[in-house]
């Protein structure tokens, strides 16, 4: 873990509210596991606390981040000018665990593929993506998927299967439940709702990575906890034990 | 022992500078930035006779120059502090503040009551901005009397020097911290968080209701300190949005012999090791040999 300053060298709008951000480094991040993220001190003023980010990709002194406008902090990030300088705390907390499987099904929504794009790189041709979107335009921010299986759902209808990426992981998970698999995800809460119904009966392990409101990102202030199922210690910080849980240990 | 050296409770510290309360985790979080041994001393998290699970979240809410928390102080429990986290402390030579609060007056007694004496121990930090749970609810800092008698029944029990961490959402604080010192109190942290809510305008609701800290609170701080410090003789522990040394250095010329850094250090991992050397750079630069020429000096 370490704080690095370093600056923008690009920040593009690469399909409707999605961005992608380039940083260079003034000394290389350390070694990061798919599903950790950094902590970016936004450009300007404006914006008090940090900012949370999946790593999505990290070579040498390069940082790329893909993030999605959701608020104050994302909305003054996608107004960044190239050069504005940043700083970055990282890798933080604690990634995918990745067992030998015969299968994995890899679960992102919207801009949870940011969460994932790390994984399936170190995955490569084992992963199957189930990727879901609004509308067809947002599917960009998955270019260069080459070797992987990708099923694409759009909740418009105007790419792939219509509706939403669990009901398209349902029908293709029965072909696949002799296999030794598991699944990984990330997406909004209610997707992650929905993925533990539906794996409910097969006892399928899965992790997800899971989004809270942070202040510190590194386990200090408590603020970002998920309920889990243990009574002794229900709520686990988010930035620390997570963001990847057991879909099993969490209190839905 | 250099410049920032102080002696407070009877004990020597080798700087001034410590954490608030909750905002370093258990200590052992930060240890991949920087050392715990940094500082002069080590706030632990506010600890409770039995543990506390803590709020659902939302937890934490921006704002500008601020934040607002609703934690719930989540611990683990005095005890297992202790047997878990305790020897980390050892291990670093570093001492510590050991923050407790609690519902009721019992709890607060059993609390302190676990905490046995210990080289490392320098002193208890009293949180009584607590709901008083037989009186409605309402805080134990707020009534002068409640806060005298609190004092007075955990100093009965400990021989640990004893801090009061009081409140600034009072009528009248300076006649607090006079109540406190009158009971024993053998210090005086000020302030801790200010009652304050947030408003989600999408979602046209109130996603929390907590403590307000950072940059906003810090005139509040000053002015608490600035005024207490007169009013009681015993050392005040300043706190609120400090941000860098200048912060710090205004704190002590207010009136503090020590100051606590919070929500700074989620902004700056390395706020509070900045904070030092840029004190001590100050003090060098100002010709001054020791932080205890400008303690107070705003003071007519």
């Amino acid at each position: 873990m370490d704080d690095i300053p370093g600056r923008i060298i690009e920040n593009i709008n690469v399909a409707p509210g999605y961005f992608r951000l380039v940083i260079r480094l003034e000394r290389p991040l350390g070694k990061a596991s798919p599903g950790q993220f950094v902590m970016l001190k936004i450009p300007g003023e404006e914006v008090f606390l940090r900012r949370p980010f999946s790593i999505f990709g990290s070579r040498g002194k390069t940082l790329v981040v893909m993030y999605r406008v959701a608020g104050k902090g994302t909305g003054c990030l996608s107004q960044a000018l190239k050069k504005s300088p940043v700083m970055v705390l990282g890798p933080l907390g604690r990634g995918f665990t990745i067992k030998k499987r015969d299968a994995y099904l890899v679960v992102a929504g919207g801009i949870g593929f940011a969460g994932t794009r790390m994984l399936l790189e170190k995955l490569g041709e084992k992963a199957t993506l189930f990727f879901g979107v609004g509308a067809k335009e947002e599917l960009s921010v998955a270019e260069d998927l080459s070797g992987i299986c990708v099923h694409v759902s759009t909740l418009d209808g105007s790419r792939g299967f219509r509706g939403d990426v669990v009901s398209l992981l349902g029908q293709h998970l029965d072909a696949c439940r002799q296999k030794d698999m598991e699944v990984f995800a990330c997406g909004p809460a209610g997707m992650v709702k929905s993925l533990r119904a539906l794996l409910e009966s097969g006892h399928i392990p899965c992790q997800v990575s899971v989004e809270e409101r942070m202040a510190c990102g590194m386990g200090l202030c408590f603020g970002c906890v998920v309920a889990t199922n243990d009574e002794i210690n229900p709520f686990k910080r988010v930035c620390k034990e997570g963001p990847v849980f057991s879909i099993w240990d969490l209190s839905l | 022992m250099g410049p920032l050296a102080v002696e407070l409770f009877g004990k020597k510290f080798k700087n001034p500078v410590m954490n608030a309360s909750g905002t370093l985790g258990y200590a052992v979080e930060i240890e991949p930035l920087w050392g715990v041994e940094t500082m002069g001393a080590c706030v632990t998290k506010g600890l409770s006779a039995l543990a506390h699970h803590g709020n659902p979240v939302p937890r934490v809410w921006e704002e500008r120059h601020g934040m607002i928390n609703s934690i719930g102080l989540q611990n683990v429990g005095v005890e297992r502090f202790f047997s878990d986290h305790f020897p980390f402390f050892v291990e670093k030579n570093t001492p510590i503040i050991v923050n407790f609060f609690g519902f009721s007056e019992d709890e607060y007694l059993s609390c302190a009551e676990k905490i046995r004496p210990h080289e490392l121990i320098a002193a208890l930090e009293m949180n009584l901005s607590c709901p008083n749970i037989k009186k409605g609810g309402i805080s134990f800092g707020k009534e002068a009397s409640t806060v005298y008698s609190m004092v007075r029944s955990v100093k009965g029990i400990t021989d640990i020097p004893l801090i009061a961490k009081l409140t600034p959402e009072v009528k009248n604080l300076t006649e607090i911290a006079i109540a406190a010192y009158e009971a024993g109190a053998d210090g005086l942290t000020l302030i801790n968080t200010l009652p304050a809510a947030a408003v989600d305008v999408k979602k046209r609701n109130v996603p929390l209701k907590g403590g307000l800290s950072g940059p906003i609170l810090r005139p509040v701080a000053l002015r608490a300190v600035h005024e207490c410090s007169k009013a009681v003789p015993i050392p005040i522990i300043g706190v609120g949005g400090i941000m860098d040394a200048q912060d710090a250095l205004a704190f002590f010329m207010a009136g503090a012999s020590a100051v606590q850094v919070g929500t700074a250090t989620f902004v700056d991992p390395f706020a509070i090791p900045k904070i030092i050397a840029g004190m001590e750079a100050w003090l060098v630069s100002a010709g001054l040999d020791s932080i205890r020429a400008i303690t107070g000096v705003t003071h007519e």
